[in-house]
């Protein structure tokens, strides 16, 4: 008996009131895939249609702060950006946790939004959450491209010498922030449809875990007993990281960085479990 | 044929009224240190979860079978566990005991154009709402013109749905679903809504999918009309309990006779209690209708007696009596009265026949009036009798609401006069 119901080559199915902690079901998702890419499309579509500058808007925020760090933090403030060009510090800052940010908000939130949908048609409910967080990996390549236009423009050097150092490192980088936020939001997305108290702290998160995030500061500039919290946070390693592939310096270790991927992986089996177990059930409560 | 498509075994489904979980974090966080960790009577658990007041049982042990290439109708009024059973059914809701097993592809079409959205074109729609349903993309694309062509919105395929009339996007959202190719199909109520025509071309599309492809079918309706013309067998579900299961006429008649407003007598024993005044009071009305058994419901065809009795109180009145047949619209369909006359004091019986073949389908109440010198109102005695006029047809591939206020079957015939050779001629 297979108890994937519309699943290709499985001929019989069957329903039954237990839903599993490990009722993966991959391959009920990949017969989804159309699904997927689909809502990607649509996403872009309903943001950008109708709108004055279309996917521009996407380079336009990360921009406007960008302008806003450089005018605040810099030059006003003066904070150190330990040596590096502060547009290329501060921008790699920004579109990583962006991507972080995006990936969590945007899938915290799946059956809140999704409520009347899910009670009318089953599909993989992972199906959504996937395709968010593809949305926001497009997203990020847009923003990326303005990254790279600086970097040729400031240090093309480091864009030509070394690819073998940032292809890897930015490629790391990307994958383990994207999981974490999915995986985060996950979790949350269980928890923000049973309790709504909770929809008031992913915003709260967001802003809060941006502090914990070496984005306006770098690492060396913490303070030695001030760095244990810094680097509780997943996401500082992975921002250093992707620096030190670009410009050639970062302070990380390889055990802060094994640590945050075991982290991101952590969040996803836990989220990805929660899902199963109750995504089915909150269909009652929504 | 023997082979099952879907068998149901005992399923029952509970739903806790209010929330499941308090609703908020701190409470259950606090429920949760009392009974998980203290070990203490859950306060939360002994108040709302054991009291049978907030438990709902919306289906209750339900146990079925449906043959494959069977259309399978449920039916059952409003709260009777109908659309539970297509949730559980379409894998949307666990059942809280028992299982469902079945054998092919299945699609439920809960509702028609689920995923559409408004700021995108119709050919978007089509594939999003497609994917929602389950089918791939060469599936769609190998059928887009048949949708299209189905959908009849040609050359505003590529415009925003919401610019759309409400009926070009019901017509486009159909289209979809009718285009799927499952085993075994699961709809639910979506034919209640659109007009006649595009009713009468769902159903249409549905005894095509059913007889010409051989594919189960369970359907869900009110329309009862539909119920019995498509489905095989039919099964009449009541506050989550099987009523009744089996052929789809036996079913659904059963199911109407349950369901009738029916006011088919009253009798006043005492005259003093009876209505009406000094002149007249009503002793009995009676609606007899002429069925084949006991208690078959009133259809198109069946012919009418109403009887009634009254007293006349006033030695030597010319009395005549209306009978005024109304619409549930409260439009007054006839007005038939006695020939007047003097009656002396006692007791008077009257009857009036409707014939069969006469009546449109619908609910009907009669009031009866009683009238003085042909012109004076003694006493109006209204809604005293109500009934309900069922569909019935035969040979007949029309399930839409037959038009008009009566229904009757005049001689009508057509013949030939003439081929076409003799015309070309």
């Amino acid at each position: 008996m297979d108890s994937n119901r519309q699943g290709g080559g499985s001929n019989t199915w069957e329903i039954k009131p237990d839903s599993y902690w490990f009722a993966w079901r991959l391959r009920e998702l990949w017969e989804y895939r159309h699904l997927l890419l689909r809502l990607v499309r649509r996403d872009f579509l309903i943001h950008h249609q109708q709108t004055l500058l279309g996917p521009l808007w996407i380079v336009f925020q990360p921009v406007i702060m960008l302008v806003m760090y450089m005018l605040i933090f810099e030059k006003a403030v003066g904070l150190s950006t330990d040596g590096l060009p502060p547009a290329l510090f501060y921008l790699s800052g920004i579109i990583l946790y962006n991507l972080f940010a995006e990936c969590f908000s945007g899938t915290a939130f799946t059956f809140i939004q999704n409520g009347t949908l899910f009670g009318k048609v089953y599909f993989p409910r992972l199906v959504i959450p996937f395709s968010v967080v593809v949305v926001n990996l497009i997203r990020f390549g847009i923003q990326f491209v303005i990254f790279m236009t600086l970097m040729f423009f400031i240090e093309p050097d480091q864009l030509i010498q070394y690819p073998h150092r940032w292809i890897p490192c930015m490629v790391i980088a990307i994958i383990i922030t994207a999981l974490v936020g999915l995986g985060m939001g996950l979790i949350f997305s269980i928890l923000t449809a049973k309790y709504r108290d909770l929809v008031n702290i992913i915003h709260l998160i967001v802003r809060l875990m941006m502090f914990a995030t070496p984005i306006i500061y770098p690492i060396s500039l913490v303070n030695e007993k001030f760095r244990i919290w810094v680097y509780m946070n997943p996401l500082s390693s992975v921002v250093e990281l992707f620096r030190f592939g670009f410009l050639g310096q970062g302070t990380f270790t390889f055990y802060q960085l094994l640590y945050s991927a075991i982290v991101a992986l952590l969040l996803n089996i836990m989220g990805i479990m929660l899902f199963n177990k109750y995504g089915n059930k909150l269909q009652d409560v929504i | 044929m023997s082979e099952f498509a879907i068998k149901a075994e005992h399923l029952s489904k509970l739903y806790t009224l209010g929330k499941v979980g308090t609703g908020s974090f701190r409470q259950d966080i606090k429920r949760w240190w009392m009974s998980g960790v203290l070990k203490k009577p859950d306060p939360f658990f002994s108040e709302a979860m054991e009291s049978d007041a907030s438990r709902i049982w919306a289906l209750k042990d339900v146990s079925f079978e449906v043959k494959q290439g069977e259309v399978f109708g449920i039916i059952g009024s409003n709260g009777a566990g109908k659309s539970t059973l297509l949730k559980i059914l379409s894998n949307i809701v666990k059942p809280t005991s028992g299982a469902v097993r079945g054998r092919g592809r299945m699609n439920s079409l809960l509702e028609v154009g689920t995923g559409f959205h408004d700021e995108l074109s119709g050919r978007e729609n089509i594939y999003l709402n497609g994917h929602f349903l389950g089918m791939h993309r060469q599936e769609i694309n190998s059928k887009f013109d048949e949708i299209v062509e189905f959908a009849g919105i040609g050359q505003f395929i590529d415009t925003p749905v919401k610019r759309y009339s409400s009926g070009m996007y019901m017509r486009l959202a159909f289209a979809v679903a009718a285009h799927l190719e499952p085993d075994i199909l699961v709809v639910d109520e979506v034919l209640a809504v659109g007009d006649a025509e595009f009713q009468q071309k769902c159903l249409g599309k549905m005894h095509d999918v059913s007889s010409k492809l051989g594919r189960t079918i369970l359907f869900v309706s009110h329309n009862m009309q539909a119920v019995m013309n498509l489905c095989h067998r039919a099964m009449h579900l009541e506050k989550g309990n099987i009523v009744d299961i089996g052929t789809a006429s036996r079913v659904v008649n059963h199911y109407l006779k349950r369901h009738q407003k029916i006011h088919r007598s009253q009798s006043w024993e005492q005259i003093e209690h009876s209505p009406g005044n000094s002149s007249v009071r009503v002793q009995f009305v009676e609606l007899i209708p002429h069925v084949k058994n006991e208690g078959d419901p009133i259809t198109v065809r069946t012919p009418l007696t109403i009887r009634f009795k009254f007293w006349n109180l006033i030695e030597g009145q010319n009395l005549c009596v209306g009978l005024h047949l109304f619409n549930s619209g409260r439009e007054c369909v006839f007005d038939v009265c006695s020939v007047a006359r003097n009656y002396e004091r006692g007791l008077i019986e009257g009857h009036c026949e409707i014939p069969g073949d006469f009546l449109n389908d619908g609910s009907y109440y009669f009031s009866l009036i009683f009238v003085k010198d042909t012109s004076v109102e003694l006493f109006y005695l209204e809604e005293c009798l109500a009934m309900e006029v069922e569909d019935f047809r035969e040979n007949m591939n029309w399930y839409g609401k037959w038009s008009g206020y009566v229904r009757p079957r005049f001689p009508f015939r057509m013949k030939q006069i003439t081929t076409e050779e003799k015309v070309l001629l």
